[in-house]
Parts: C-alpha cells; sequence; structure tokens
C-alpha cells in the first residue's frame, strides 16, 4: 500500500515536472537555432549546431542596452525591497505587539488597499510622478513601491507568533520598543523577512505595465520593458533570437531563485499565514 | 501612553505611503471621471457623470468586463483546485521533494514578457509546441490557438494555471503544514480513509488560506494585463480585451483619462463586490481564523 | 554584522546611488552629452542599413566630441507614436524626433514638436530649397514648418521576376486590373508557392481601398460612416478577402505566423505590397537574387493608379533638453555626404533633390520615380487621430481575414466605432 502510494506520488511528480520543465527546456533548444531560420519542427528541436552566438548577438545589440536594463532591474528591486522589509516590518511590528487605538481599522485599511493595486491606481499615480517630475527617472520607479501591504500582512502574522514573553523580558530590562523590534523581533524572523523580500523581489522584477508607462526613455527601461523590444521586432520572423531574449529575461531570476529557495519555500511554510 | 505614540510611529511610514499611493489615487480616481480631459489637450471640462454614463451603454465596455468574468470564473478555481492538490502532493516526505516544490515555482518567477513569448510559440498553429505534440500523438491538428476566438481566452486561462501555480501552492503547503497532526491521528483512529481526511480535515482546515488565495487570485485575475497586452492585444474579435487592457488602451493610447477613469472606477465597485461576497460566502468556515 | 542588519544597511547606500542616478545623465557620465533621437525599429539585424546607420551616427559623435547618440527604437510605427505621445505627457520626449507622414499631425497640431523654422532662419549653411517643396510641406502649418525631410516612398508591388520565369508568367503590365493580377497570381500558386503575400496592415493594405474607388474617411476626415463601410470598399475587402480564401493564391495569415519567416524573401510568394524599405532587407535576404526584383503600381480597373506615400523627417521635441545640437544632428542627417551614403542602403527615396537624381539611375529606382505623381499623403498627415482609425480598420481587417467575419458588416461596425470613438475627442 504504502510502496504503490509513493510510485503514484513519484510518477505524478515526474509527470507534472516535465510539463512545467518542457516549455523551459524547449525555449533553450529553439534559441540555438540559426537566427532566421524557420520554426523548427519537433524532431529536428535540438539543433545540429549549437549557435550559441545568438547570446552575444541579443547582448550587444546596438540599440538595445541590455546592460543598462539590467543594471535598472537590479538597482530598482534591491532598493525597493529593502525599503519594503524595513517600512512593512515596522508596521507589522506595530500592528503585531503594540496594541493602539485605531490598530484594527488601520490594518483593515492595509488588507483593503491589496485590492487597489495597479490597475485602479495607475493613473492618479502616473499624474502624481508627473507634477513633482519623477516621470522616467528610478524615483518613480522605486517611491510608488516603497512600502507593500502583502508584506506587512506576511510579517504581520510571522510576529505573532512569537511568544509576547519575548518582548516582556526584554522590556523589564529597559529595552524601548526599538530594541525589542530591532534586537528581538527581526532576528528570530529571518525566515519571514527572507519570504517577504523574495516575494516582492519577484514581483518587481516581473513587473511590466508600471515600469511601461512611467519610463520613456531607453536609459531608463527595466529588463523586462526593454527587452519586450524583441517580441515586437521580428514579428514572428526570427523565433530563435526572441527565444534567446527569453532567456536572458529568464536566467537573472531563475539563478537568484535557485540560490534562494531553500530558504524561501521553508520560510513560507514555517511562517505559514494561519 | 508612550507606547502609543510609538506604534504611530512605527506604523507611520507605511501609513502614509498607503495614503499617498493607495487611498489618495482612489478619490482622485473619482474626481478625474467626472473631467472630460484628452492628456494632450489643456482643456478639461467638467462633464458631470457623462463618463460614467457613456461608458455604460458602451457594448465594448461590457465586452471587456465579460471577458475578464469568464477569465476569472475558470482560471481562479481552476488554479485553486491545481495548486491544492500539487500542495497535497509536494507535502509528502519524499527524497528529493525539495527539487520538486523548486521545479513547480520556477514558473511563477519567469518574467510575463518572456513567458509570453515562450506560449505564442506553444500556442503557434503548425510547428507549436502543443499542436507538434498532438502530430505526434497521430492527431493532425492546426489549431491557432491565439488567433481563434473559440480558443484564445481558454489558452491564456491555461498559461494563467501554469504561471500562477507557484504562490498558491506555497501558501497552501504552508497552510496543509501548520494543521495540528493530532487531527490526523484521531481520524486516523475513527477509521477515516485518506480521502475521507483531506476531505473532513485538510479542507475545512484551509478555509482561511484558500480564503485568502481565492481573494487575491480573483483581484489580480481581473486586473490581468501583461499576457493579454503581449500576446493578443485584445483580439482575435475582442473575445481577450480583459478590462485591464480594455482600460490600458483608453488611458495610454486613446489618451482619454477623464474616461478611463470612470472605467476604473467602475472596476474598482465590481472588484469590491467580488471580494465582499467571497468574504460573506466563506465566512462560516473562518472561525478561530483571526484576520484583525 | 548580522545579515539583516547589513541588509537594512544596504538601504542607506542604495539611497545614495538612487539619488545620484536620480541627477541625470550629465552627473554619471561626467562632461557627456546624451542627444536621444526617438525613431521606430528595434532590435537590430545586422544588415547593410543597420550597419551604415550606425557608423552615420559614430561620425556625427566623432564630429562632436563628448556627444553620445541614444537611439530610443519603438518596433511598431503605432506603438512608436503612442510612446513618444506618453513620453511628451511625462516632458520627457526625446530631442530629435522621426516623424512620419502617417502619423504626423498629431506631433504637429499639439505642438510636440517645435517650429523649425527659427533654426532654418538663423543658420546660413542651411538651405531649405534643397529639399522637395512638396515634401516639405506635408509638415508645414503656415509659415511654421516642423520637420526637416530624411525621405519617402510610395507604396508598390513587389514582384520576384525569377519566381515569373520559373512559371513562365508574363510580368506584370503597368495597366494591369485586378482580374489581371488574380489571373497573374494563379498562374503562380503551385504547391507551397503563392502567387501573393498579404500583409495585414493597413498602412499597406489601404491602397487596396484607394484603387477600388473607396476611401476610408469623408474628405474633411471627420466621419467615417458612409465612406469606409461604401459599396466600394465592400468589394474591395471581399476582393482581399477571396484571394486567400477562395482562389486561395495568397497564404492564410496563420500560415505566415506559422512558418515563422517572410515568403517574400524565401521565394515563397512572387509578390507583395511595400515601400520602398523593402530593399533593404532584399538585399540581405540570402533567397533572393536582386536583379530579378522590379515593381509595378497596384492594380486599378480604371487604368488610375493611386497610391499612398509614406515620408520620414526628424523634428525637434518641445522639452528637448539640447536643441541646438538637435539641429545640428538634424542639418548632419539631411545633409548632402550622409544622405549621399545613407541611400545606398535602399531604405527610401532621398528628400533631396541632389541625392534622389543622383541614386535614379536603376530601373528599378527610375520605376519608383514614374509612380510617384500617383500618390497621395497619408491620412494621418492631416488627421490628428488617425490611430483609432488604424487600429479599428485593422481589427476590421483581421475579423475578415482571421475569423471569417462578413466584410460588409464588419466595415459597418468598424465605421460605426470610429465616429464613436471621434466624439469622445
Amino acid at each position: 500500500m504504502k510502496i504503490l502510494k509513493g510510485v503514484i506520488s513519484w510518477f505524478l511528480l515526474l509527470l507534472l515536472g516535465a510539463f512545467l520543465i518542457a516549455p523551459f527546456a524547449w525555449m533553450v533548444f529553439v534559441s540555438l537555432h540559426e537566427s532566421k531560420s524557420a520554426i523548427p519542427v519537433m524532431s529536428k528541436l535540438v539543433p545540429e549546431k549549437a549557435h550559441w552566438e545568438n547570446y552575444w548577438t541579443v547582448l550587444t545589440m546596438p540599440n538595445i542596452p541590455v546592460a543598462r536594463f539590467f543594471l535598472n532591474s537590479i538597482l530598482v528591486s534591491v532598493i525597493a525591497v529593502m525599503g519594503q522589509l524595513l517600512i512593512s516590518s515596522l508596521a507589522a511590528y506595530a500592528f503585531a505587539r503594540i496594541p493602539f487605538r485605531g490598530s484594527n481599522f488601520l490594518f483593515s485599511l492595509f488588507l483593503l488597499s491589496m485590492m487597489f493595486a495597479g490597475v485602479v491606481t495607475q493613473i492618479p499615480v502616473y499624474l502624481m510622478m508627473r507634477s513633482v517630475g519623477w516621470l522616467d527617472t528610478y524615483l518613480a520607479l522605486i517611491v510608488p513601491i516603497l512600502s507593500n501591504s502583502f508584506s506587512v500582512f506576511l510579517l504581520r502574522q510571522f510576529f505573532l507568533q512569537i511568544p509576547m514573553e519575548l518582548d516582556e523580558a526584554a522590556r523589564m530590562d529597559g529595552a524601548t520598543e526599538w530594541t525589542v523590534y530591532w534586537r528581538v523581533i527581526l532576528p528570530l524572523s529571518k525566515a519571514a523577512l527572507a519570504t517577504a523580500a523574495a516575494f516582492g523581489f519577484f514581483g518587481i522584477w516581473t513587473d511590466f505595465f508600471w515600469p511601461l508607462i512611467a519610463t520613456n526613455s531607453m536609459q531608463m527601461r527595466t529588463l523586462e520593458v526593454g527587452l519586450s523590444v524583441f517580441k515586437n521586432s521580428y514579428g514572428g520572423t526570427n523565433w530563435p533570437l526572441q527565444m534567446t531574449a527569453a532567456v536572458i529575461v529568464l536566467l537573472p531570476m531563475l539563478i537568484v531563485f535557485l540560490f534562494a529557495q531553500r530558504f524561501f519555500i521553508k520560510g513560507v511554510v514555517v511562517g505559514s499565514i494561519k | 501612553m508612550k507606547r502609543q505614540r510609538t506604534a504611530w510611529l512605527f506604523v507611520a511610514p507605511a501609513t502614509l505611503h498607503l495614503l499617498v499611493f493607495a487611498l489618495i489615487p482612489i478619490f482622485a480616481s473619482l474626481y478625474l471621471s467626472f473631467f472630460k480631459w484628452h492628456i494632450l489637450k489643456p482643456a478639461r471640462p467638467f462633464v458631470g457623470i457623462h463618463n460614467y454614463s457613456s461608458t455604460l451603454v458602451e457594448p465594448k465596455f461590457w465586452n471587456a468586463m465579460w471577458n475578464s468574468t469568464r477569465y476569472a470564473i475558470v482560471s481562479v478555481p481552476l488554479g485553486i483546485i491545481v495548486a491544492l492538490l500539487v500542495a497535497v502532493l509536494v507535502n509528502q516526505k519524499l527524497k528529493g521533494i525539495t527539487v520538486f516544490r523548486t521545479i513547480f515555482y520556477t514558473p511563477s518567477i519567469t518574467s510575463g514578457v518572456a513567458t509570453a513569448m515562450l506560449w505564442i510559440y506553444i500556442y503557434l498553429p503548425e510547428h507549436g509546441l502543443i499542436n507538434s505534440m498532438l502530430s505526434a500523438l497521430g492527431k493532425n491538428n492546426k489549431t491557432d490557438f491565439l488567433n481563434d476566438p473559440a480558443w484564445a481566452m481558454w489558452a491564456l486561462v491555461f498559461m494563467s494555471v501554469w504561471t500562477g501555480l507557484g504562490p498558491r501552492m506555497v501558501l497552501f503547503l504552508a497552510g496543509i503544514v501548520g494543521i495540528p497532526q493530532t487531527l490526523y491521528e484521531a481520524a486516523e483512529l475513527d477509521g477515516a480513509s485518506m480521502l475521507r481526511q483531506f476531505w473532513s480535515v485538510t479542507l475545512p482546515m484551509l478555509a482561511p488560506t484558500t480564503l485568502f488565495v481565492l481573494l487575491t487570485s480573483t483581484i489580480s485575475a481581473f486586473q490581468v494585463f501583461t499576457p493579454v497586452y503581449m500576446m493578443t492585444k485584445g483580439g482575435p474579435l475582442d473575445t481577450t480585451d480583459v478590462i485591464g487592457y480594455h482600460i490600458y488602451w483608453e488611458a495610454w493610447s486613446k489618451f482619454n483619462v477623464g474616461m478611463a477613469s470612470a472605467q476604473t472606477f467602475l472596476l474598482l465597485i465590481v472588484i469590491a463586490a467580488i471580494a465582499a461576497f467571497q468574504y460573506r460566502i466563506m465566512k462560516n468556515q473562518l472561525e478561530g481564523y483571526s484576520v484583525a | 554584522m548580522k545579515a539583516w542588519q547589513w541588509s537594512l544597511r544596504t538601504i542607506a547606500i542604495g539611497g545614495c546611488i538612487a539619488a545620484l542616478a536620480g541627477c541625470g545623465e550629465e552627473g554619471v557620465l561626467g562632461t557627456t552629452v546624451v542627444l536621444r533621437v526617438g525613431n521606430w525599429g528595434g532590435a537590430g539585424d545586422d544588415n547593410e542599413f543597420d550597419r551604415t546607420l550606425a557608423s552615420i551616427y559614430r561620425q556625427f559623435e566623432r564630429e562632436n566630441p563628448g556627444v553620445k547618440i541614444m537611439i530610443e527604437g519603438v518596433p511598431d510605427s503605432q506603438d512608436y507614436v503612442r510612446k513618444t505621445l506618453l513620453a511628451y505627457v511625462a516632458n520627457a520626449e526625446p530631442d530629435v524626433i522621426a516623424i512620419d507622414a502617417s502619423s504626423s499631425a498629431i506631433f504637429i497640431d499639439n505642438h510636440i514638436v517645435r517650429d523649425l523654422m527659427p533654426f532654418v532662419e538663423a543658420d546660413p549653411d542651411f538651405n531649405l530649397s534643397d529639399y522637395y517643396p512638396n515634401v516639405v510641406d506635408i509638415t508645414r502649418r503656415g509659415e511654421a514648418i516642423h520637420a526637416i525631410p530624411m525621405d519617402f516612398t510610395p507604396m508598390v508591388l513587389y514582384y520576384n521576376k525569377a519566381v515569373f520565369d520559373k512559371m513562365q508568367v508574363p510580368y506584370p503590365n503597368w495597366n494591369w486590373t485586378r482580374a489581371d493580377f488574380v489571373e497573374t497570381a494563379k498562374k503562380l500558386t503551385k504547391g507551397e508557392q503563392f502567387g501573393f503575400q498579404f500583409d495585414s496592415w493597413m498602412p499597406g493594405w489601404i491602397v487596396w481601398l484607394w484603387n477600388g474607388g473607396g476611401d476610408v474617411l469623408s474628405p474633411d476626415g471627420k466621419k467615417a460612416a458612409g465612406f469606409l463601410d461604401s459599396p466600394d470598399n465592400i468589394s474591395s475587402v471581399n476582393f482581399l478577402r477571396d484571394l486567400i480564401v477562395e482562389a486561395k493564391v495568397a497564404p492564410n495569415l496563420s500560415q505566415v505566423a506559422a512558418s515563422g519567416v517572410n515568403y517574400f524573401e524565401n521565394n515563397l510568394t512572387a509578390m507583395q505590397i511595400s515601400g520602398h524599405w523593402s530593399m533593404v532587407t532584399l538585399k540581405a535576404a540570402k533567397a533572393i537574387d536582386l536583379s530579378k526584383i522590379d515593381i509595378a503600381p497596384i492594380p486599378n480597373d480604371q487604368g488610375d493608379p493611386k497610391t499612398v506615400m509614406y515620408e520620414m523627417g526628424y523634428g525637434i521635441g518641445k522639452h528637448a533638453q539640447h536643441p541646438d545640437l538637435a539641429w545640428k544632428f538634424i542639418k548632419y542627417m539631411t545633409s548632402y555626404r550622409v544622405q549621399s551614403r545613407y541611400h545606398t542602403t535602399g531604405i527610401a527615396i532621398s528628400a533631396r533633390r541632389d541625392v534622389s537624381r543622383e541614386k535614379a539611375t536603376t530601373e528599378i529606382e527610375k520605376k519608383f520615380l514614374k509612380i510617384i505623381p500617383t500618390a497621395r499623403g497619408p491620412w494621418g498627415s492631416k488627421v490628428e487621430s488617425y490611430d483609432i482609425v488604424e487600429q479599428l480598420g485593422q481589427k476590421m481587417m483581421d475579423g475578415v481575414l482571421k475569423n471569417g467575419e462578413d466584410p460588409a458588416s464588419s466595415l459597418k461596425s468598424a465605421a460605426h466605432e470610429i465616429d464613436r470613438e471621434f466624439s469622445k475627442l
């Protein structure tokens, strides 16, 4: 019985894994075909000769500063994630560990605001950025995402699970609220912080809509928006280079993820939102 | 008293941010929706509820709302069921299970642009992955999925299950891990089968997680934009012109900011109504769950 | 130091970087001045045109030390217009803006590009009379002109003599009718090979409507109903659909998409409609013998072929950071020495009289010049919101060709929708 269950599980896992991985494998194979060649049929999917130079071609496109896109994406996501962690964890700490008047009301506002993201606030936020002259600068890319209601929610849930006695003991020793937050709670919440950071990072790195409208010059484009140029450039007549561009956008995320994943998935599971 | 002040200091940055980038924009949207404003033109006359009345009689707006609704109605439950089953699957203590968890999460970290390019290819009529597979199985199929009005929307839905699996799976996994083992032991003593245990222990205990996933998935389903922008541009025959894309088009292509704001506000009302409805339905099962 | 403390501390450092970067390019790149040039076009193709253009830019940089040219390309021409307009709204449009006649009205009538007359008058080295006056006039409003023209091209019918010869089909006659065209296309269709490639792109297929006696808007450009859905247009759209659906002399659109290659460039179709720019890709296409490529007018049953003329020029953005440098660049790009080099690539016909005369040595170039008098400017050079017409017109055509919609009712509802959008403005 137990063996049967194991076999079925393995079978399902492998099947699902193949289903999820196949498109990626396909993408890599196509990216190695000769530029401008026709779409390969299934039997000729693996190219006779791997055209690695496609990667070089894409990375050195004269009018498309891919390196700059990378820099922009890294800068924006690192700063914004750090900001989110600080600002959200402060708020989450107060919501979880200090009873204060208006706490419930305020927290429900945060919950509600998860509905307002993106499409609903785009126009006013755009106009606001315009009136302060931040459009097409890093400020427009970073400031609107410096705090994140989802992180507040996630961190609060985690902080709630830490025994209150710890704070009280620290406070007995004369610790201030800041000290408790910085020296007691945060060190205990590394997994939750990592989780919030990972969610934040994935969200920012793959965001397309806001960078699309908030930036204009080539120098300010993020990787995601910058490389969408490839899709439109070839209008379906150069699949190998398109797939090369897709692999290039994807690879950094994949590497970060593979490094962070153990910490990350564990973090979510341990700091479960009950 | 001092703690009160400290608490407010702690929440101040986040609250200020919330105010400026979420709450004020809502009211600003409402305000803008009463003006006729083409963003390239200096004139900005007050038109009262004209933007609403003309939106409400516009068939294309209702078409977009309907498209978003059918996108959400299929993609959300489908995505949730798949994610829940996968979560149960990867909750087992098997060797190398973390590898699978990682693999299953990978599509979700994939950039929307890369995903779109990839899936356009997958859906190509002749040598696309799906049609190639089918012909390998002996079925000669040439459906041009993204250009066929009968298929395009479902092609996007199917893709969303693939891309959305990761976070949902992880949230469910977290929920499952949080269920006290004693409940299962008790059920086992009563002689409940595996299926029975899943039905009467796992599912009810996951109600809070499910609500959370349901709400966030529904909200984002109503705002879906990137795949439509990259893959179908709302076509064929407006069958994938979802509301998020429709508003983008009104605001950033036709530059009718007032009109787009009115549509935005209508969307907000719809989202809020659906969220409230879902919350009500699930409320009974939420005993013991501390939202606030 | 603990990891979380380290991370929080990097916020401070990150903030400094952001502040630095926020100061703008000068702050980072020292004394370099970046001149932003907006144009359509995207990822390069590494063909002769791309290489020539790049070396023309590099030469400008060499002649102007401390200047760096940043080309900001948007692949799709309609997307290019929208993005540039949005950039203008953000006060961040490029210094130099490429303007195509097909969408010039919205730039000019909203004063997004400056009047260049002050620059022209202040510059003794620049001579407006070097350029064809009717081409200059495309962006003229009264005394003001808004772009210096680079080049222009009519839309023509390209045909590949190699395929004609192989099938032993006579070449197109200069006065051919639609019936002649269908007859020719049928003879050229065999197996994988098609007589004609229909590109579903409105700036290209609008010439079919014109040659069928119809148009998309009323003469004042304010109304579509009664024009776009006219009986003439219905029969033209029916005609186009039948090429693909009935006569099957053109591949259907999903066949083209599925192949992932350009049919004409691979000898898979014998005819296509395009502008002069196709010479660039045809030159680069390995399968094509350029000497076998020729052009003809669009088929017309009245013996009065018509076509549309696209034109491209450079203007200066209203919020340009470096207007004087922008002018210098425009002057450079439209100068004799650059134009005579630029137009070796085959991109279009130079707007300079001297250069275009020099280049008109080959048969095909002479034919282009012969077609020019039958060409008129696109609607977008007169009607500001023509973008709406192109969006909805294209949707109509896609519906007919990809989804089998009825031409008459599709044209009618497109006309109705266009008028509805016009009324919102």
